[in-house]
Parts: structure tokens; sequence; C-alpha cells
């Protein structure tokens, strides 16, 4: 449950060990970004009629609706038949470029071709998936990359032999258990029942990446770090994919998303003196390479992200502080996500490990009535971006769906999966995983948009005022943040932490706003949604990967800025290794890092 | 969950030696460090890498310090530049199609001094990337990061271990930390790799389309992973080093069920310096044939249900895998941990001047062979991955072990490298097998060693023996037959492991020797070669394996559409 704009690893990046992994990292990102059926343009509903598919040419797909039909029949002679089983292929085709101070780090091309067997065993009610025993519904492995339908079948075939053999143990498993525990709270069944699918996504082809021209780009763009000798670590990611996601099942569904994106990631690390990481990220998303910045928007970001961190090494640590607060709408967005969004994760609600903070409010209010929260993957585009939580269907073949979460205030419902949960019995089309994992309810475009707003210029001055009118000297602005966590379980305290980057304290006498460093937003979500006072009046999109139970998947949060009456700040816990030694190559002469060695302390 | 597959970082397994041209070593004993620097400056010339190694070498050697912290004493950078592609095909179909390049630095720095110094947790180096072109700013960068971390890394270690030494009662005369050794300068050219990638690929898929043809059997994948690495090596000490190794290698694999459940499977593979020592095409054929015709013959073979205890005649495919893990993971003078008074780890740890082998017996490892009888030896290196000169090492003689396999970690009595230091890319090095050499004053031809199993058994009254034509995992036995006293005949078996298959038994019960001696290319952290003859035990004993059978499939495999 951490959403991040980039690895997911913040701050204590002082190794080089695990600087690469971090490029390693980077492989996997780029996997998981197909992880959902992702961007496409929607043009046409799904077809109602599974039992007469249409002739199919795709031979990827034709190998496996045969192979499902020959696993169903075969394995339906069985003494324990699976009541459900699907395939999911998943074809990646990725460009990972990594540069630094202008080389290549990284230069890799891959095709991989993953799939997931869903087996289901039981009844709809009660299956080898239920509770704790739910990895048990999926096997993955590599198939075949290209048309050879012997070879794609008979490695299906291996897969469902396989997962059938995991999945009829740990029915019995599942029936003992629920045989010998007390009742469960939530009774529903552990699967519901869906209307099949049929869609052939169809894709007007990406233009070729110009890979020559992108290699030097990205050694440009990296190479502008060179001039910051405080920067030392810095790196600018392309990540360039074709994918293409098929899915048949055995209720009928054959759906075929295919999906292009492009990723820009820019990091760029410093430390301060006193030992703190201090990291800016900027990420890029675009369908093709080709919609990604200019170069010179680029190469402006990357001017700003040195003089942040310029600015931000010099920057006084701030105080824990509970008073007034705005967060700016990428920050707000987080917020929710964190906040809210995780919360209302169907799955949440029924698992009695989980916190269940929302679960019986259905129909009371849990916000301002000025707030009103949507779930919509069907979107596309907003406030001028891509959003990257789109997609048409979900990894369980349901159509993506808007869903009304909070409306003026008050919870109508949650982001559900085929796992029915008490009074919600239906997939809303937000059953979401990363290859290789079981789906559980997830966010796709979490959108909080407020009917109280103020211009985004006024809000600062509504701040001001805040604090004057609570006794206090400041108020803090979080300007950026990086990302974000949550806890939902009861084995631990219901809390969130948000991790800003830039943030401002605005001081109610009128003193020049002036920035700090090392604080993260902490706080319980039921306090902290009930001190919202207004908001902004523009949509900001913070577009991230989400991480939780079911892997990896790519979410936007789009909110507007926020004033809090109360946020509390805590101090950020950080490594205390001191900056390098040596000035960085090209600025011997510098003198500029001596400093560290008229200090006299040094840790055994 | 995962059907077979190579991970993406394998390649950090793959490391080895091709180099023909000698070592131009420094000669003089003892020069001076600036002498040896501006030596490895002036060899350096011309090589992007290794000047921007050196510059940050010079650079931190003179001006790393900080307060209360020992400046470096020494300082290495060793670089791998890995070029690798694989390649995987399984039922006729290609499945895993990659290619990676990629630079690994290691840093080393060490404070204190050769006596006692911060090697010990994370002072034991830092791991980096760097950049694949030679950009100076770029590359001295990456370095000047790794650097900063190692040496505060060491600090810190070196504070950590003189306290962990704190524990123990002060030995009288402790072996040093790090061995000394003279500079030693040897620029080979670099190598790349050159395949015709296409061609294999396809290859892979034909080979493994064979699987049409067999019907029991469950399974038939085959890879390919052909690296090119090239190793670049500088130290503080004056060393500078490059040289290039390419490795080939090609694995087979089946596998099965027998009607009982039971799991039968083969994985023979080909490994070679040398492209052209790969099999052509029609041989890889056959070869796959046979292997598939070895696993259709074990579905239906007998379970060995009786304990055996008699002769047992190791093919040299068998014998290698014995020696490498009896013998050749034992002579490595590995220094123990921290306060362990041991010699070294492992079996052979006390075993200095005690036979541990038959009389007749001798090993000799020898990384300077290049090939044997035409065969290219993947575990050839001309310089060992600390900068020391590789040595042919006698480490048993005439059954006697009289010396151990050393990098330049010191072990108690052993005080010098032989220049058996070698690392995986991006990895710690380590004393390694290079060539390791199986002699015999006495050999047998085959047919003799399996006449005289004959004879053996006839002698105790048994109606077979055994022989061994290869292992799997474990040192189990993938294919083993019985071979009748009656009239010769003999009849592969399955389920069966060796009983007290250690390093008694080697000592002990091996009575003779073939004249067959096998190359056996090996790949791990640093590939190495066994070369290895027939071995025969005089008694060993064969027993029922305690595996459980899985169940067969639920369903049959589907129909050919082709």
């Amino acid at each position: 449950m951490t959403i991040s704009e980039s690895s997911p690893t913040r701050g204590s990046l002082c190794t080089r060990v695990t600087e690469f992994l971090r490029v390693t990292a980077c492989c996997a990102l780029a996997v998981q970004l197909a992880a959902a059926p992702a961007a496409l343009a929607a043009n046409d509903k799904a077809a109602p009629l599974p039992s007469v598919p249409s002739p199919v040419s795709d031979p990827v797909l034709k190998a496996m609706q045969t192979e499902l039909a020959r696993a169903t029949t075969d394995l339906g002679k069985t003494e324990q038949a699976p009541y459900f089983l699907s395939y999911t292929v998943y074809d990646q085709d990725f460009v990972i470029l990594v540069g630094s101070y202008g080389s290549l780090l990284n230069n890799v091309s891959a095709q991989r071709r993953q799939a997931d067997v869903t087996m289901r065993v039981g009844t709809p009610e009660l299956d080898n998936t239920h509770g704790q025993s739910r990895p048990s519904g999926v096997s993955s492995g590599t198939l075949p990359l290209g048309n050879d339908q012997d070879a794609i079948a008979r490695v299906l075939w291996e897969l469902t032999d396989r997962e059938y053999k995991r999945a009829v143990p740990s029915l019995l498993n599942v029936r003992t258990n629920t045989a010998v525990r007390a009742e469960e709270e939530d009774k529903s069944p552990d699967f519901s029942k869906e209307k099949p699918q049929t869609h052939v996504g169809e894709l007007a082809a990406a233009p070729p990446l110009d890979r020559a021209a992108w290699e030097g780009e990205i050694k440009r763009l990296s190479a502008a770090f060179r001039k910051y000798p405080e920067v030392y670590l810095a790196t600018v990611i392309l990540q360039v994919q074709n994918s293409k996601s098929r899915m048949v099942s055995s209720e009928g569904s054959a759906i075929t998303s295919p999906s292009t994106s492009a990723r820009l990631v820019m990091e760029a690390q410093t430390r301060a003196e006193d030992g703190m990481d201090l990291l800016r990220v900027e990420t890029f998303q675009a369908p093709a390479a080709s919609g990604l910045p200019s170069e010179s928007d680029l190469s402006a970001k990357i001017e700003k992200m040195a003089t942040d961190l310029s600015a931000l090494r010099k920057a006084p640590i701030a105080e824990p502080y509970d008073g007034p607060a705005l967060l700016s709408g990428r920050a707000a967005a987080v917020f929710f996500h964190e906040v809210l969004g995780h919360r209302l994760e169907g799955h949440r609600q029924r698992d009695e490990e989980e916190g269940q903070t929302f679960t019986k409010k259905v129909g009371q209010e849990v916000l301002p009535k000025f707030l009103s929260i949507i779930d919509d993957p069907t979107i596309h585009e907003m406030a001028g971006m891509k959003l990257a939580g789109a997609y048409d269907f979900d990894n369980e073949g349901s159509p993506s769906r808007r869903v009304e979460v909070i409306q003026d205030g008050v919870l109508k419902n949650f982001l559900m999966s085929r796992m029915p949960v008490k009074n919600f019995s239906n997939s809303n089309g937000h059953g979401r995983n990363q290859p290789g994992l079981m789906p559980t309810g997830r966010q796709g475009n979490l959108i909080v948009t407020s009917s109280q707003t103020v211009p985004e210029a006024q809000l600062r001055q509504k701040l001001i005022d805040e604090a004057k009118k609570q006794g206090k000297p400041y108020g803090l602005y979080f300007d950026d943040i990086q990302g974000g966590f949550t806890l939902t379980t009861r084995s631990l305290p219901q809390a969130f932490q948000v991790l800003p980057v830039i943030v401002y304290k605005v001081y109610a006498d009128g003193r020049p706003d002036e920035l700090v460093r090392g604080v993260d937003i902490v706080g319980t979500p039921l306090a902290a949604l009930t001190r919202i006072l207004t908001t902004g009046d523009q949509q900001h999109v913070f577009n991230g990967v989400c991480g939780a139970e079911s892997g990896q998947v790519p979410v936007a949060a789009v909110a507007p800025a926020m004033l809090f009456s109360e946020m509390e700040v805590q101090k950020r816990a950080h490594e205390h290794e001191r900056p390098p030694l040596l000035p960085p190559p090209g600025f011997e002469d510098s003198g500029a890092t001596k400093s560290a060695q008229s200090k006299s302390e040094v840790k055994p | 969950m995962k059907i077979l597959r190579q991970t993406t970082l394998a390649f950090a397994a793959i490391l080895f030696a091709l180099c023909a041209i000698p070592v131009r070593a420094a000669d003089d004993a003892k020069p001076s460090t600036d002498s040896a620097m501006a030596a490895a400056r002036a060899a350096a010339k011309g090589d992007g890498l290794l000047e921007a190694l050196l510059i940050e070498l010079d650079r931190s050697k003179a001006q790393l310090k900080i307060d209360q912290v020992q400046a470096p004493y020494y300082i290495e950078y060793r670089v791998n530049e890995i070029d690798d592609f694989g390649a995987e095909a399984a039922f006729g179909a290609l499945r895993e199609n990659q290619h990676v390049h990629v630079r690994v630095l290691r840093v080393v720095v060490r404070i204190g001094d050769y006596k006692q110094d911060s090697y010990f947790g994370r002072g034991q180096g830092e791991t980096s990337i760097l950049p694949l072109d030679n950009d100076p700013i770029a590359l001295r960068h990456q370095i000047w990061l790794a650097t900063d971390d190692a040496y505060k890394a060491a600090g810190q270690a070196f504070a950590e271990k003189q306290a962990a030494l704190k524990q123990f009662s002060a030995d009288s005369s402790p072996v040093d930390d790090f061995a000394k050794a003279s500079p030693v300068i040897a620029v080979e050219p670099t190598v790349s790799l050159k395949v015709d990638e296409a061609s294999w690929r396809k290859t892979l898929e034909d080979v493994t389309s064979l699987y049409k043809q067999y019907p029991d059997i469950q399974s038939v994948t085959a890879s390919a992973r052909f690296s090119a690495i090239n190793e670049y090596l500088v130290s503080s000490e004056g060393t500078l080093t490059r040289n290039g190794k390419t490795t080939y290698s090609v694995q087979l694999n089946a596998s099965a069920q027998a009607a009982d459940g039971m799991r039968l499977g083969r994985s023979p593979a080909y490994m070679v310096a040398r492209i052209e020592e790969l099999p052509e095409r029609a041989t890889l054929f056959a070869d796959a044939k046979k292997m598939l015709d070895t696993v259709v013959a074990l579905r239906q073979a007998p379970i060995v249900e009786e304990e055996y205890r008699g002769p047992v005649l190791f093919a040299p495919d068998a014998a290698d895998d014995i020696v490498a893990s009896l013998i050749g993971q034992n002579v490595l003078g590995r220094k123990p941990q921290l306060g362990k008074p041991n010699r070294t780890t492992g079996p052979f740890a006390t075993s200095y001047k005690s036979r541990v082998l038959p009389n007749f017996m001798s090993l000799v490892d020898d990384p300077t062979m290049k090939e044997f009888r035409g065969k290219s030896v993947v575990g050839n290196y001309a310089v060992d991955s600390e900068g020391v000169k590789a040595q042919a090492v006698n480490v048993i003689e005439n059954g006697v072990l009289t010396n151990y396999l050393l990098g330049r970690q010191p072990i108690r009595d052993f005080l010098d490298s032989n220049g058996h230091g070698r690392a995986a890319p991006g990895s710690f090095p380590g004393p390694s097998l290079g060539v390791l050499v199986v002699k015999s004053s006495e050999v047998s031809a085959w047919d003799a060693l399996k006449q005289r199993v004959i004879q053996m058994v006839k002698d105790q009254d048994k109606p077979y023996g055994y022989r061994v034509e290869t292992l799997g995992a474990g040192n189990s036995p993938r294919l083993l037959y019985r071979i009748y006293a009656k009239d010769g005949h003999e009849e592969l078996v399955r389920g069966a492991v060796f009983n007290e298959l250690d390093i008694r038994a080697i000592r002990n019960d091996l009575i003779a020797v073939g004249n067959d001696p096998l190359v056996s290319n090996r790949a791990g952290g640093a590939p190495s070669t066994i070369i290895c003859p027939s071995l025969l035990f005089g008694e060993l004993e064969v027993k029922r394996a305690d595996t459980s059978k899985d169940k067969l499939p639920d369903y049959p495999p589907p129909p050919l559409v082709k």
C-alpha cells in the first residue's frame, strides 16, 4: 500500500548496491506497467453473447481457447472439477534506457510472454481461494513468444495441471479451516457471478521508437546534471512498452487489450550535511515516446530539480508541528489515495485482519459535504494529463466502470473485484493485479471533486488567516510530494504517511515563506478527513505506481489543493552518512566539499 | 509456480578465461609503488575505462581521509564488462531471448595494514554499474561515488572488526589479513561476442521440436548462453590488468514421469571456450535423441529395491561431479570466520599432510592450461581476479594433501596467493578451482575396469555390480546400470541413491582409475574445468531413494495441431 512516482525506495540510496538494484527495479517496473490492461481507446461496448465467439484470427488467442476448452472438459470429468478456469497471457515488448551524467548505464530491450492460469475449485460460495489461501488460485509461467499453437498449448497444459494440483489440496484446507474456525462475520461468497465479456481491443500501432535519437536525448538530459556538483545521484530513465493482454475464461469471456506506454522518470538526489538524503523526482507519461515533453521542457525541469535540491540542502529541518496546512493538488491527491482510497478497496471490508475503517459506514458522512470521490478508470486524460490508472477491462475481465464511492461526503460504494463483500455482491471493474498474483479491488483513477472552492491563488491567504485564527506563528504549505503509504490492518495502528519533498513555512506575520525539509505528514484516517476546510478550484494529477497485496499497478490520483485546519507532521527518519568526501569529477579544484574534513566526528 | 527459466541476472554467474597471450609481469619483486603506478598509467593509455579508473584511484588514494579514520592503504577497482546472449526454447518455440550488456564495478577500499585491515562485513567492497561508453566524467562519477561508499564502509567495518576480535584471546601468531603480491601489468586484447544468434535460436527451436516424436516425454527445453566478459583490474599497488574471456554453453533438458509417478529427467550440457567446439547441428540432434531415448528407457526401468554394497564404476561424466564436490570444494583455502582456529573451512581443514586419496592418485590445479587434447578448457586464465598470475598447484601428491588453492586471503601456514583468487562479476573474490586435473600412477582401460567389476561381484557371489554414466543434483545417479556377472549384459535402473559417498569413501574405497580423462567445463561463480577419468569404487552402497512419487498429469497433453 504504497504509492510512489518512481522506484519504491526513498531516501537511503546511499549504497551503490542499492543503486544497482534500483536500476534493475526499473526493469521490473516496466514489466509491471503492463499489469493492467491499460489505456486504449474504448470505442465499443462489450458484446453480450459469449456463447458465439467470433471467428478467431489471433493464433495465440485460438490456442488459449482451444486449450481452455480441453482443460475444462477433461478436468470436468475429475472428482473435483474446477468451476472456473481462466488464462491470461501478457505480452510485453519493452525498451529501457537509463542515463546518468551523460552516459547510458543500461540499454535493454526485451520481449516477454507470461501466462497466468487462474483456477477455482469448490463452489462460488466456498472455493480454494478463500481467505489466506488466495494465492492457490493462480499459477504462472513463461510462454513461447511466437505463434506456435502446439507449443503454447503444451505450456498452458503444464501450468493448468500444476495449478489443479495446487487448487485441490487448497480447497481441502479451506474446508477444514472453515469447519474448525469460528464463523466469519462476512459470509459473502468467494466469487461473484458476472456476465462474460468478449472484446477485441484495437489500437493504432505506436510510431516506432527512434531508439538512437532517444539514446542521444537521454544522454544529453542526464548530462545536464553534471553542472551541479551537489546532485551526486541522478538518473534519467525511459521505459517504452508495447503490451497486449489476452484473457479467456471458462465462462466464455475473450478479451484482447493492447496498450502502449512511454514513461520518463528523472530522479536527482543530494545529501545535506547532516546526512539527510534529499530526492526530487519528475515523471512523465504518454501513450508513446513521441508524446513526451520536448527536450527543452525536460531540460527546464532538470534546472528546477537541481535548484530545488540546492535550496533544500540549505533548508532548516522543520520541527514536529500540528496546525493549519495547505496541500497542493498533487499532495492532496496522494493523501486521498492513501487515507481513503486503500480503505475503500472491497476485499478489505471482509478480511478479518483488516481495520475496516469504513466497512460499516455506508450511507454515513465520512467527509465534509462539499467533497465527492469517484474512481473512474474509463477516463484517459484530465487537466491536460494522461491518467496512469486508465483501463478498459480489469484483470478479471470485468469492464472498467466509473464508481461513485463518496457522494457529497456520504460513503456509497467500494472498489470491487469479483470478491463479494456484504451488501456488495458484484464487481465494479476494479479487480487488478500485476501478472502472477491474484486480483483484489484496487484504485484506478481516484478523482476528488469539491463544491466549495476558492481560486487557487487565494489559498495561501486562507492559510495565513487560519494560522492567525488559531494563534499559530505559521502554517505549512506542502507543495510537492514523492509518495506515501498507509497501514490498514488491525495488528498495527491505523495510520498513513505522506512523504512531502517541498514544504514551506508560511508565516502569519508576513515574513517571506521559508523552505523546510525533513518532515512527513502523519495521522489517522478518520481524524484527518474531517479537517478539510476548503479546496482550490483546479484539479491536479499525480500519476504513480501503487503497490499492495495484488502487486504493483499504475494508478492516478486527482484532487484540488486543500486547506486543512490541522495537520500533523513528524521528523523524517534519515541516514546519517555524510556527503561524499571528495568533490565530484569535474570539480576537483573547487574545494566545494572539503568542509567534510574539517569536521571531526565519525561513527565507530 | 514458475516454469524453468533463466534468471535475468544469471549473467553474474559466468566468467572465464581464454587468455592466449602470456602475461607481461613486473619481474622485479618489489618495485616502489610510485614507479609501479607510473607503469600502470603508461599501460592504460588508450583505454578510456582504465584511464578513468586510474584517475579516480589516484585521487582517492591521495585524498580520501576522515578525521579519526585512517586513510586507505589499498584501493582496488575491478570492472566486468559483460556481453551476454541468452535464449531458451520449449516444445519447438522460442520462449526467452535476451541480450545483456552491462559493466559492473566492484570497489575494495582497505584501511589498516596488510596485517590487520577493514576487510570484514560491508568493508569487503561496494558494487555499482558503470556507463557503457567511455565518457570520462560519467564513468568517473560512478567510480567516485562507489569509492566514497567503500571508504566509509571500510571505516565502520574496521571498527566493527576490532570490536569483534576483542571477544577472542589474542593469537600469538595470527596470519595476515591480506597477502602481499607483486604488481602485475597485463593488458590483453578485449573480446566480443560474435555468434549467429538467429541460427542458434532456430536450432534450439528445432531440437526441442523432437518432443513431437516422444509422446512419453513431458517436457523438452533447450537453452543457449553465450558470454563475452572483459575483466579490468587496477589497484593502488600498481597492478593493472585487462583480459577477455568467452564461454559458450548449450543445455538440453527433458523430463518425464514413470507410470508410478516418479520424476525422471536428464539435462546434458555443453560448455566450451571456443564457439567452433560447440556440437554441430547433427550432433546436437543425435545427442538430444539419445537423451530422450534414455528418459523413455528410464520410465520402463526397474526401481532399485534392494540395498547393494559392492563395486560401483563411475564413468568420467559422473566421476567429475564426485571429484568436484568431495575434493574440489575442500582443497580451497578459505579463511575461517574471525576467531576460529582452523586452517580453513570444510572437511580438509585439518588434513594438511594427511592422506585424502589413495596413494596412486594426485591432483593438480593448473589454470595456465589452455586446452586438453584439443579441447578448450574454460577454467583457464593468465591472471586471477586479484591480479595474481595463475600458477599450477599440486594440491594432492600421491594421495597426500600438500597444498590448498589460495587467493590473497592467507590461511595458517599458507601466506601467499597461488593465483586462485577468482570472482564472479560484481562479487568478492575467493579461492576457486581453475583447471583441476585428476592424475593416477596406474590407469586401466574402461573394459578392464568393467571386467574387474564383474570379477569382483563374481567373487562376492553377487548377481550384478553397478556402473554410473551421469549424475544429477546431490550426486544422485541419473543413469545407473547393473552389470550382470553371468554374461556382462547391462540393465538400466532408476530410483537409487548412493549411501555414504563421502570423503572417507573416496579415500579408502577408490580402487582404480581409468585411462579416459574427460574435459568437464563447469559454469559457476568463476568457470572452472575438471579433467577426470573413470573411477572405480571397490565398495559403495546403492539404495532406494527416499523420494515421494508425484501424481501423474490429471489429463493428457494437448494433441498436436501441426
